[in-house]
C-alpha cells in the first residue's frame, strides 16, 4: 500500500522561494500557470504578450516573495493581483481610445472561445460563472470591463454611455453581491491552500 | 477627503478601475490606515476569484524553462555582486589625500541626504496633521449645523417628539425623533452596534398593521447615527417608530430584527 502523499501548501512554497529554492518556484508555476496564462490572454488578447508578462510575473515572485504576507491573504490572491496588475499596466500602454474601442471586441472573441473550451471548466470556474450569472447584466458588465479590459470608471461610463455616478454604484453593488455569493461558495469548497 | 470617502473607493481600487489621481491619493492613505489595508485585502480576495472567469490556457513549454533560466542568471549575478574584489594597497601618499577627499565628500553627501530625508518626513507628518485637522473641522461644522437644525425643528410651533427604546438587540441604545407639522423629521440615535458590511439601519413608520419604510442611515465608530426624513401623512397623528437592520439601500418591507422602537 502506497503511503498518502502530503502536498506542500502554497504558503510553504512561498517560504521556500524566499529561501531561494528554485524547485518551489517551478512547483508554484506548475500549479497556477494555466489559470494565470488564461487571465493574461483574456486581458491582452495575445498569447505572445501574455507569455511575456507571465515570465515577468514569476520573476517578480522570485524577487519579491519576501513581500508576501500570509496574514493578509492567500498566495493565489497575491499571484492573481500581481499578474493582473502587470497585464493591466501592459494594456494601458495602448492609447486609451483604442482600449475603450477594443474592449467589446475582446469580450466577443472570448465568448466564442468559451464555447469551445467548456471541457476545461474547473470546479472553481463553475462557481464563479454561476455567481456572475446571478448578477444583473447592468452590474456584471462594468465589472468585466474593469477586470478584463482594464478600463477605469470614467472610461466604462463613456463606453456604456451611462453617468459616472451610476457606473460607480453598479460596480460597488455588483462586487458586494459577488462577495456574498462567493462567500457562500466557500463553504462548498471554493478557495485554495 | 475623509476616511469614509477613501473606504468607498477601495472596491474600485481592487478592480484597478480608479482614475490615476484618485488611485494616488488612496495609495497615500493606505500607507497610514491599517483598516483600509485590511478592507483592500478582502476585496482583492474577491476579485482574484474573477480570474476563473477567463478560459484556462496552457502556455508554451519554453516559458517555464525561460523563467528558471532567468532565475539562475539572477542568482549568478547576485553571487558575483557579493564577491569583494581584492585591491592591492596604494602606496602613493597623494592617492591617500585623494581618498580622504572622497571620504569627506561622501560624508557630506550622506549628511545632506539624511537632512533631506528628515525634511521630507517632517513635511509628510505636517501634511498628515493638516489633513486630520481639516477633517475634524469639517465634522465639527457638520455636527453644529445638524444641532442647529434639530433645535430649529424642536422649537417650531406644533412640533412633536418621540423617544425610541432599545430592544434586547441593542441594549443601551437610544433614539429620539422630532418632526414638525409638515412632517419634516429628524432622527438622532446613539449606542447602536456597528452594522456589518452590506447592512444599514432603516427607519419605519408603523400605523395599525401597516409598516411604511423610511430612509436608511449608517452609524459612526461610536454607534451614533442621524437621519433626516419625511413622516408620511398617514403617520402624522399617531404612529410607532422603529429601527431595523436591513440590506444597504433599504427594503420596502422589514426583513431584519428591531433594534429600537417607540411606545405606541
Amino acid at each position: 500500500m502506497q503511503p498518502e502523499q502530503v502536498q506542500t501548501t502554497d504558503v510553504d512554497l512561498m517560504k521556500a522561494i524566499v529561501r531561494q529554492d528554485e524547485r518551489a518556484l517551478a512547483e508554484l508555476y506548475d500549479r497556477y500557470r494555466v489559470i494565470l496564462f488564461g487571465l493574461l490572454v483574456r486581458i491582452l488578447n495575445s498569447r505572445e504578450e501574455a507569455e511575456d508578462v507571465l515570465q515577468e510575473v514569476f520573476l517578480q515572485v522570485w524577487r519579491r516573495a519576501a513581500d508576501f504576507d500570509e496574514t493578509r491573504g492567500r498566495p493565489f490572491t497575491w499571484l492573481v493581483t500581481l499578474a493582473r496588475s502587470r497585464g493591466i499596466d501592459r494594456i494601458r500602454n495602448l492609447a486609451a481610445r483604442d482600449r475603450v474601442a477594443q474592449a467589446g471586441a475582446r469580450e466577443e472573441s472570448e465568448q466564442v472561445s468559451d464555447a469551445v473550451a467548456d471541457a476545461f471548466r474547473s470546479e472553481q470556474r463553475g462557481l464563479v460563472t454561476t455567481a456572475l450569472a446571478q448578477l444583473p447584466e447592468e452590474q456584471m458588465r462594468p465589472l468585466m470591463l474593469a477586470y478584463f479590459d482594464g478600463l477605469t470608471q470614467s472610461e466604462i461610463a463613456a463606453k456604456l454611455n451611462a453617468p459616472l455616478g451610476t457606473v460607480k454604484t453598479r460596480m460597488r453593488s455588483g462586487l458586494m453581491k459577488l462577495r456574498e455569493l462567493l462567500a457562500d461558495s466557500k463553504s462548498a469548497g471554493f478557495g485554495f491552500q | 477627503m475623509s476616511h469614509d470617502d477613501y473606504k468607498e473607493m477601495i472596491p474600485a481600487h481592487a478592480l484597478s478601475a480608479l482614475e490615476t489621481a484618485d488611485e494616488r491619493m488612496l495609495n497615500d492613505h493606505l500607507v497610514g490606515c491599517a483598516e483600509c489595508r485590511r478592507e483592500l485585502d478582502e476585496w482583492q480576495s474577491t476579485t482574484a476569484g474573477l480570474a476563473f472567469e477567463a478560459t484556462p490556457l496552457e502556455p508554451s513549454a519554453h516559458v517555464r524553462e525561460s523563467i528558471l533560466a532567468k532565475v539562475r542568471e539572477v542568482r549568478a549575478e547576485e553571487a558575483t555582486a557579493k564577491v569583494v574584489p581584492f585591491v592591492s594597497p596604494r602606496q602613493n601618499i597623494w592617492n591617500s589625500f585623494g581618498s580622504l577627499g572622497a571620504i569627506a565628500a561622501t560624508l557630506v553627501f550622506v549628511a545632506l541626504l539624511v537632512y533631506v530625508v528628515l525634511l521630507w518626513k517632517e513635511n509628510r507628518a505636517l501634511q498628515s496633521q493638516v489633513t486630520t485637522v481639516a477633517a475634524e473641522n469639517s465634522k465639527i461644522k457638520k455636527d453644529l449645523e445638524l444641532s442647529l437644525a434639530a433645535i430649529k425643528l424642536i422649537s417650531s410651533p406644533g412640533s412633536k417628539m418621540a423617544e425610541l427604546n432599545a430592544t434586547p438587540m441593542a441594549p443601551g441604545a437610544t433614539a429620539k425623533i422630532a418632526f414638525d407639522k409638515t412632517g419634516h423629521a429628524m432622527l438622532m440615535a446613539q449606542g447602536l452596534p456597528a452594522a456589518p458590511a452590506g447592512k444599514e439601519y432603516q427607519l419605519w413608520f408603523i400605523v395599525g398593521g401597516e409598516k411604511m419604510p423610511g430612509k436608511t442611515f449608517a452609524t459612526d465608530s461610536g454607534g451614533s447615527g442621524m437621519l433626516i426624513d419625511q413622516v408620511p401623512v398617514a403617520a402624522m397623528k399617531s404612529a410607532v417608530f422603529a429601527i431595523t437592520m436591513e440590506p444597504k439601500g433599504g427594503v420596502p418591507a422589514p426583513t431584519g430584527q428591531v433594534y429600537l422602537v417607540s411606545s405606541s
